[in-house]
């Protein structure tokens, strides 16, 4: 077939017409570049673009998931719960039964703890391994790649969701049984439980980004993750309560990158307070570094995942 | 760049290095790191130096032995391996089918698959609802397999999903690596008109494959590499005659010295 002039002006005017309906610029130029950032503005603007992508891909992953099993979202719900009555065993026997507080209390804060900690870590762990299974798609289409990390980070939220109802549910069992436990009623401090979660979410999202690329390079990291995950828990303030640190030990609980989140959260949930400045701080704090960090770590070297999938 | 070139290659250089020793895990590294070792790594000149110019409303065939380069090339264009030396300047909406299968979850009907390939080529949720139906049309596959999950379908079924998705992006430049191979004989005839549609819309269109016969047939243009070399460039039937020849008997093109 051969080039005539009029295919060429078909061409062109094809072109500009197109021009209009899309966000990326039409001409585009790939340059060398491998250990540093690929244009960031364009960057943003076609991972907003496409995320749609990153949303539907999560639902259908987990509509895929559990596809053949009715019982495959009660699991979701049921594991964390029942490991919620797990540890609850073993910190009330370990405690020797003597505390001030109520059993009621201690089970609320460890539920709530375990169920946020649980999406955050999913996030981490569903994300970090995003790349090395995504890799047909990868090898096959040129997109923001951190958009397969967001997506783990959607699924996340989508198997959080449900866990807040059966809390709800249990505390509410739990309060007819023991009619004197202080659990606070609906207040304003519970509109910072959106934020918290927030904020949350943005450094599980960093961090998973930092891991996904570390399995690139290294494919057994997501093995090594789960210990990290596992000791990861144990220095929350899940099990454990942030009043139990005292001086400088609570440093500990910011040197923690989910701690100041685990915290305020607690706090609203189980005694109804607002976060203090310093969690705040410390969330915001977290999420900034964990996004900034790893979204640096992943995009300047994303371009490097083609070749070592 | 003139508005009549769909993609501009500029003196391109691809390099990468892989690792020949074991398996990259953490453990490996740690243990290789106490005892002093390196890793032993080899560079790969996939695409070496090549300059290439390609008008909009092409349909470019690239032959070549396994390991010439071709498929790093076209994931080049698309943008998914940067180049490492030089510069690719691509002018028009990419579609492209280069690992063969969308990649997606196997437990997913083919629907699904459709609309999650159409989204990650960036469609819009309505764009690609309203294309749906056309896809599934295209890829005529026989009765309610559409809607089954993708593994349940055979290799050639799933070829023909994903080709569909491809063709019917309306693409400005459509890249297809072995696409072809997968489906019968009657699909084939089907997407060779689908083809010669997108070109005479001057569209572009760069195939690599095996089967000659696709190549002299479809494309107007031919390009043989060779150990990441463009050795020649020109009408398909000399090209495929030429590298006919050196896979008989082993003879390059006598101005292959002097490249």
């Amino acid at each position: 077939m051969n080039l005539t002039p009029e295919r060429w002006q078909n061409a062109a005017v094809a072109n500009t017409q197109k021009q209009d309906e899309s966000f990326i610029p039409l001409i585009q130029v790939f340059e060398p570049h491998r250990a540093s950032l690929p244009p960031l503005i364009p960057y943003v603007k076609e991972f907003w673009r496409r995320r749609t992508f990153a949303i539907e891909l999560a639902r259908f992953t987990d509509k895929a998931e559990y596809l053949g099993s009715k019982l495959g979202k009660v699991w979701l719900v049921l594991n964390p719960l029942l490991l919620a009555f797990v540890y609850f065993m073993l910190v009330t026997v370990i405690r020797g039964g003597g505390t001030s507080k109520n059993g009621l209390t201690t089970l609320a804060h460890i539920l709530i703890g375990l169920f946020t900690f649980s999406f955050a870590s999913s996030c981490i762990s569903a994300g970090a391994t995003s790349i090395t299974t995504g890799g047909r798609l990868i090898l096959n289409q040129a997109f923001p790649r951190a958009l397969l990390p967001f997506s783990s980070s959607i699924s996340a939220f989508y198997q959080y969701l449900p866990t807040i109802p059966v809390y709800l549910a249990v505390i509410i069992i739990g309060k007819i049984f023991y009619p004197k436990t202080q659990i606070p009623t609906l207040s304003w401090a519970f509109l910072w439980v959106p934020v918290i979660v927030a904020l949350l979410a943005v450094t599980a999202f960093g961090l998973a980004l930092i891991f996904a690329t570390m399995n690139v390079y290294f494919r057994d990291t997501n093995k090594l993750l789960s210990y990290i995950t596992r000791i990861w828990l144990y220095a929350s303030p899940v099990l454990w309560l942030p009043e139990m640190l005292h001086g400088w030990h609570r440093a500990f609980l910011y040197v923690n990158p989910l701690g100041p989140a685990l915290a305020a959260n607690s706090s609203i949930w189980i005694e109804g307070k607002s976060p203090t400045t310093s969690e705040l701080i410390g969330c915001l704090v977290w999420a900034v570094i964990a996004l900034v960090f790893g979204g640096y770590f992943f995009t300047s070297r994303e371009r490097d995942f083609a070749v070592r999938i | 760049m003139p508005d009549d070139l769909a993609i501009r290659i500029e003196d391109l250089s691809i390099t990468y290095k892989i690792n020949v020793d074991t398996k990259r895990t953490l453990k490996n590294a740690v243990m290789r790191a106490s005892k002093g070792e390196k890793v032993r790594m080899r560079k790969v000149e996939a695409v070496k130096h090549l300059t290439l110019d390609i008008p909009h409303g092409s349909v470019v065939g690239i032959v070549g032995a396994n390991g010439a380069g071709k498929s790093t090339l076209m994931r080049s264009i698309a943008g998914i391996l940067p180049p490492s030396e030089g510069r690719i300047i691509v002018n028009g909406k990419i579609s492209t089918l280069l690992a063969l299968g969308v990649g997606f979850n196997p437990a997913l009907s083919g629907r699904d698959n459709i609309i999650l390939g159409g989204l990650a080529s960036g469609l819009s949720r309505e764009e690609i609802e309203a294309k749906t139906d056309e896809i599934a049309e295209f890829a005529a596959l026989p009765d309610g397999f559409i809607d089954m999950p993708v593994r349940t379908y055979s290799s050639g079924m799933y070829g023909r999903v994903a080709f569909s998705v491809a063709v019917n992006m309306t693409p400005d430049i459509l890249l297809l690596d072995e696409a072809l191979s997968a489906g019968d004989a009657s699909f084939k005839e089907k997407s060779f008109g689908r083809m010669r549609e997108l070109c005479a819309e001057a569209r572009t269109i760069l195939i690599v494959s095996h089967a000659l016969a696709t190549v002299t047939e479809l494309c107007d243009v031919a390009i043989w590499m060779h150990k990441g070399q463009m050795l020649a460039k020109g009408k398909p039937q000399e090209i495929v005659d030429q590298y006919l020849k050196f896979l008989d008997v082993g003879a390059l093109p006598s101005n292959f010295e002097d490249m």
